[in-house]
């Protein structure tokens, strides 16, 4: 399964996916979402389901059938934008509690057998600094949700047509 | 000095932000008129976002969420950018104070690094960041004498990070650790989480529970 999460507003997501196949799922802002509370509500209340019952609360269900994500972002200070940003704070119970080591630095144990590629597409006015943040700040991101290969993409203007493809 | 300090954790409760910024205020001179801004109920409104414009120094402390900044300190840093950029505040001069889960301190660098970039968007001066690794440590350390057993690097980070806003000068984040072993504090966090879902009526097995059947990981 394929999950496009992204900032755009209806009108210009439409114009760069026309169609969306069965397979893909598709998150976008509908003005409802809540901000993660630090509940830790996701690992020992409801383990794999955010408590904020407001839409957005099966994250994690979803990333476990993904084997691709992709993530159009206004690039905001080197790093996604609010409502991205959003998005993937809430999006924790994918991963469990536990920690475990890599590369000698601590990180979160896998929940799920499945992995995802990730795809980001930023757009907007980037810094070459920020820039080199946003490479450095997915590639972190993807050591925390276990991602298979991704790739980086930046976009002056919001993505165009066949930009994605 | 005008500081004005703002707990960015979106926890409702006791947080250990607001824990660091606790133990911080000691360290900076008596004289200095302190004044605190939470965001986890409400966003901030126009006269708080002038206010903080109006301050001689900006003290932050949240925690690290997702390599980066919790989304809501995100909001309000874009819109604290725009009230900047409309009111023409140039040169404020901000400090910050970041925990994060992980023992590594180091793992707050990319967030110092997007801090520096908004910073640079508004104009603003990157003080100083204090980054703290095992941010949940802190309830059960916050009574410990500073400086001393855990804390002996917190208290040696903290006493830099007033230097620095008592002289409103700029120095380079330090990045620390408790003075604690790592195997510790990975130990008393698996114990903590099983704990915590015990008093849920869960169990260990509860813990790694799996939506639709599908399939753990090994
Ligand atoms: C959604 C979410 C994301 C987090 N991401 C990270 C992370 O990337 N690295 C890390 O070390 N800790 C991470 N943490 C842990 C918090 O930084 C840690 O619990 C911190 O002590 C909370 O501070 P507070 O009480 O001031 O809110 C995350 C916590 C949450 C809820």
């Amino acid at each position: 399964m394929k999950m496009i999460l992204h900032d755009l507003s209806q009108q210009e997501f439409e114009a760069l996916y026309p169609s969306v196949d069965a397979n893909t799922t598709v998150i976008s802002d509908d003005g409802a979402i809540r901000h993660c509370v630090g509940c830790f509500g996701c690992w020992i209340k409801t383990p794999g389901v955010c408590m904020l019952k407001d839409g957005y609360q099966g994250m994690g269900e979803l990333l476990s059938k993904c084997d691709e994500a992709v993530i159009i972002s206004q690039c905001v200070y080197g790093t996604f934008g609010p409502f991205v940003k959003n998005v993937v704070d809430r999006s924790i119970p994918y991963i469990l509690p536990y920690f475990v080591m890599t590369n000698g630095t601590m990180r979160h144990k896998k929940r799920y057998k499945n992995t995802f590629d990730l795809t980001v597409h930023f757009y907007g006015d980037v810094t070459e600094k920020e820039k080199e943040t946003a490479k450095r700040f997915v590639e972190a991101m993807c050591v925390d949700f276990h991602c298979g290969k991704h790739n980086v993409y930046f976009h002056e203007d919001v993505p165009a047509e066949g930009v994605t493809k | 000095m005008k500081i004005a300090m703002i707990n960015g954790s979106p926890k409702l409760g006791q947080n250990n932000s607001g824990i660091m910024l606790k133990l911080f205020e000691p360290f900076i001179q008596a004289a200095h008129e302190i004044a605190q801004y939470t965001i986890s109920k409400e966003p901030l409104t126009q006269e708080q976002y002038l206010a903080l414009l109006g301050a001689d120094a900006l003290l932050f402390a949240f925690p690290l969420y997702v390599e980066a900044i919790p989304s809501h300190l995100l909001r309000m840093m874009t819109a604290l950018e725009k009230h900047a950029k409309r009111e023409k505040k140039q040169g404020l001069y901000v400090y910050f104070i970041i925990n994060n889960g992980f023992y590594e301190g180091t793992q707050n660098r990319i967030a110092v690094e997007v801090l520096e970039n908004w910073c640079a968007r508004c104009g603003f001066r990157f003080g100083m960041a204090v980054c703290q690794g095992a941010g949940e440590m802190m309830p059960a350390v916050e009574s410990m004498p500073m400086g001393h057993g855990p804390l002996k690097n917190l208290g040696k980070a903290m006493k830099s990070l007033a230097e620095a806003i008592d002289n409103k000068s700029c120095g380079e984040a330090i990045f620390i650790s408790p003075n604690w072993p790592r195997f510790m504090w990975k130990f008393q966090s698996h114990l903590f989480w099983r704990n915590a879902a015990k008093k849920n009526g869960l169990n260990k097995a509860d813990i790694g529970k799996l939506m639709d059947n599908q399939h753990a990981a090994d």
